[in-house]
């Protein structure tokens, strides 16, 4: 697959906060319709590379690509191919989940009519009488679902997850999941960063391990079993080789 | 629509939800009404005042029965500065100066060595006026409703949200001005409304008034780029509130009160009792025109017979004691002249280092412009006072000529019992003399007054606009 037709392709990046380097050699390629989960301890550099390719961190040496754009040199334009959920999904609590998406959608220049909104909501499982109420008193599912409901009217590529499942109950967890599961057979590239191993295993069509600012271990999907989660839980839990914790 | 568009008026939205926000902007404007009305309506009675007691004076000066010609000179009369239609907007140090004057010979009264110098950048907390509102009381408002308007989207992870859907930082720094900017002009137009409305029906110069609007719009514009600034730069929104809070107090409130106290106790005035205790002391030391021996007076009484060619002073064709009335008014005006211009001097420097701290506080700047525009400034009742002066001079020796031409040296030392009588001039001679008249600046000079202030200003919108630019370039880094 060419660069340009690849959404999202990281090589060889390092990126330094002063003297700690917590990028420092990651490569990493997702194509269109599938699922990778980037899994490692804490400041093992997950969110960093997310932010990488957002362009809200300056690599010092590598390459970094968006559906063949460098966020270093055109930020604005790789982040008009990706939709970002962080951890904590932040949005406009002043106004309802309608408004919250007919905003965002206004900016990004995307569909913003009602019934389309209405049907990307009932796509996320988000309950019609939360529609029209203020974000205030939603719980990080419901926001997750508004969240979600934005990235599918965007219709972009790139879809970047960071600990998406962190907090929400195990039926809340299922619902994302599903969600997860039919962005990626629309075609778009997801990048899950988790903790998550056993959901991680659930979706994703490849697990990565980044310990120290790299890729340690690289597993693809295979067969019925997928993944061998028991061995991957052991390679999760050994302790980190390295300075970067 | 835009981005920038889209988030000013989310950003609108959002202010309009907040109830708190809701009420303080209504209040603000109510406020600003409220100054306005009152404003006009007191500054309208005080005209009114002063145009009654001026009429007054005058009638009661011109209907004196016939006198000595010194009496009246004694007597004098009162003036009263008219105020212009801008003292409406800001009333700058009227309040605080005066501007009543008892004229008579011998004497500089009134406040022409008045420690006036501060007066003219006190913060007027007393005052409802719409200057003091829109001078201190709106960029309260603006920092309050703007201090979070990118740090909470920063605190919150909006700010990358906005990002995320294609905003760039210029846009989002370009909505949240606009934003902030029509708040601004909501606060400012009621005020502004009014000065238009009284320039029109008042007859007032355009030039001044458009300075006013100009500095004023600039000034609130200038709030608008250093919240924003603030914002985009705080992490956090509370630290933003604080950092803004504590420019207003130092720009606003401590600055403009702290500098004309440090130039008071640079260049000290001396005060009234000094003052009039010096000028006794330097009277004495001019002579005497009742000594005989006093050299001055000798020497001035051989001039005045040589000038004639007499030898006394009963054969000369004017009344000696006139001309004598005459000299003494030239040397004690002169006397007084030198001791207020060094008192104006004086103050005229502690004005020049007030406006030096200007320069690090445009809120001294905005002041200095507003008084200037508005023709209340030091510099237009120091006008007031030097044409006060010239008008007493001039009627105090028009009287004292009157004395040597219409009372003769005779009459005027008799002190038979009909004497008192034949000493008198008619009192037709009182309506003869010219009322006063005061000529304030033009329209042109008050704005060229006010344009150092405004250029300060606009050096500091540009200072507050290059740095946020700078800020927007880092907004939404990892930090």
């Amino acid at each position: 697959m060419t660069e340009a037709l690849t959404p999202i392709l990281i090589d060889d990046l390092a990126v330094t906060y002063g003297n700690h380097q917590v990028l420092a050699g990651l490569s990493l390629s997702a194509p269109a319709g599938s699922v990778t989960a980037l899994l490692g301890g804490n400041g093992a550099g997950k969110s960093t590379t997310l932010s990488a390719l957002l362009g809200f961190v300056k690599a010092s040496s590598g390459r970094v690509s968006v559906c063949g754009i460098d966020p270093r040199t055109a930020p604005d334009e790789a982040r008009r191919h990706i939709a970002y959920l962080p951890e904590n999904v932040a949005l406009y609590e002043h106004l309802t989940a309608v408004e919250n998406a007919q905003y965002l959608l206004a900016l990004s220049g995307g569909k913003q009519d009602r019934a389309a909104i209405a049907a990307a909501f009932a796509a996320a499982g988000l309950q019609e009488r939360g529609w029209d109420q203020r974000l205030g008193a939603f719980s990080k599912g419901m926001r997750q679902k508004v969240a979600i409901a934005v990235a599918l009217l965007r219709e972009v590529p790139v879809l970047l997850l960071d600990e998406p499942t962190s907090g929400l109950d195990p039926r809340a967890t299922a619902d994302f999941n599903a969600l997860v599961l039919a962005v990626r057979g629309r075609g778009t590239a997801v990048l899950m960063v988790t903790h998550d191993l056993l959901g991680a295993a659930h979706i994703s069509d490849r697990i990565c391990f980044l310990e120290c600012g790299r890729i340690v271990q690289d597993v693809a999907a295979q067969g019925p079993e997928r993944f061998d989660v028991r061995a991957l839980h052991a390679r999760f839990a050994a302790p980190a080789k390295g300075l970067a914790a | 629509m835009n981005a920038a568009a889209l988030i000013a008026r989310d950003e609108l939205r959002l202010m309009r939800r907040n109830r708190v926000a809701v009420i303080a902007s209504a209040l603000l404007v109510l406020l600003t009404l409220v100054a306005v009305a009152s404003s006009w309506s007191h500054q309208r009675g005080i005209e009114d005042l002063r145009a009654r007691h001026q009429h007054a004076a005058e009638r009661a000066f011109d209907a004196q029965p016939d006198r000595h010609p010194h009496r009246m000179v004694h007597y004098g009369t009162f003036i009263f500065r008219p105020l212009g239609a801008l003292a409406t907007f800001d009333p700058g140090v009227d309040a605080f100066t005066g501007n009543s004057m008892f004229l008579e010979g011998h004497q500089q009264n009134t406040a022409n060595f008045g420690d006036v110098n501060q007066s003219t950048l006190l913060i007027r907390f007393g005052q409802l006026t719409p200057a003091f509102v829109l001078q201190t009381v709106a960029p309260l408002l603006l920092i309050f409703l703007g201090y979070g308007a990118i740090a909470r989207e920063t605190e919150r992870g909006t700010l990358r949200v906005l990002m995320m859907q294609g905003a760039t930082r210029g846009a989002i720094v370009r909505g949240k001005l606009r934003a902030l900017g029509m708040v601004a002009l909501l606060v400012a137009l009621p005020a502004f409304l009014g000065l238009v409305v009284l320039t029109a029906t008042s007859g007032a110069a355009i030039l001044p008034t458009a300075a006013i609007v100009l500095g004023y719009g600039t000034w609130l514009l200038l709030w608008v780029t250093v919240i924003v600034l603030v914002s985009a730069s705080a992490c956090r929104s509370r630290d933003a509130l604080l950092t803004l809070v504590a420019i207003w107090a130092v720009s606003v409130v401590l600055l403009p009160r702290v500098a004309p106290d440090a130039a008071s106790v640079a260049v000290p005035l001396k005060n009234r009792l000094q003052t009039e205790v010096a000028i006794a002391r330097d009277l004495r030391r001019l002579g005497d025109a009742h000594d005989p021996d006093d050299p001055h007076f000798s020497a001035f009484k051989r001039s005045v017979l040589q000038r004639y060619g007499v030898t006394r002073v009963e054969d000369l064709p004017v009344n000696y004691k006139g001309l004598l009335a005459i000299e003494g008014e030239r040397i004690t005006s002169a006397l007084f002249d030198r001791y207020s211009g060094a008192s104006h001097a004086a103050q005229e420097t502690q004005n020049a280092m007030v406006r030096a701290v200007g320069v690090v506080s445009p809120a001294i700047a905005l002041r200095s412009l507003s008084m200037a525009a508005a023709g209340t400034d030091f510099a237009a009742h120091r006008g007031f006072l030097e044409q006060a002066e010239a008008y007493r001079y001039d009627l105090v020796q028009r009287l004292n000529r009157m004395q040597a031409d219409g009372v003769t040296y005779a009459d005027d030392t008799a002190t038979d019992a009909g004497a008192d009588r034949r000493k008198r001039v008619g009192a037709r001679n009182w309506e003869a003399m010219p009322d006063f008249t005061y000529h304030a600046p033009g329209g042109t000079a008050l704005a060229a007054r006010a344009l150092p202030g405004l250029f300060v200003i606009l050096g500091w919108l540009g200072l507050a606009a290059a740095l946020l630019a700078f800020a927007t370039r880092r907004m939404g880094e990892r930090r």
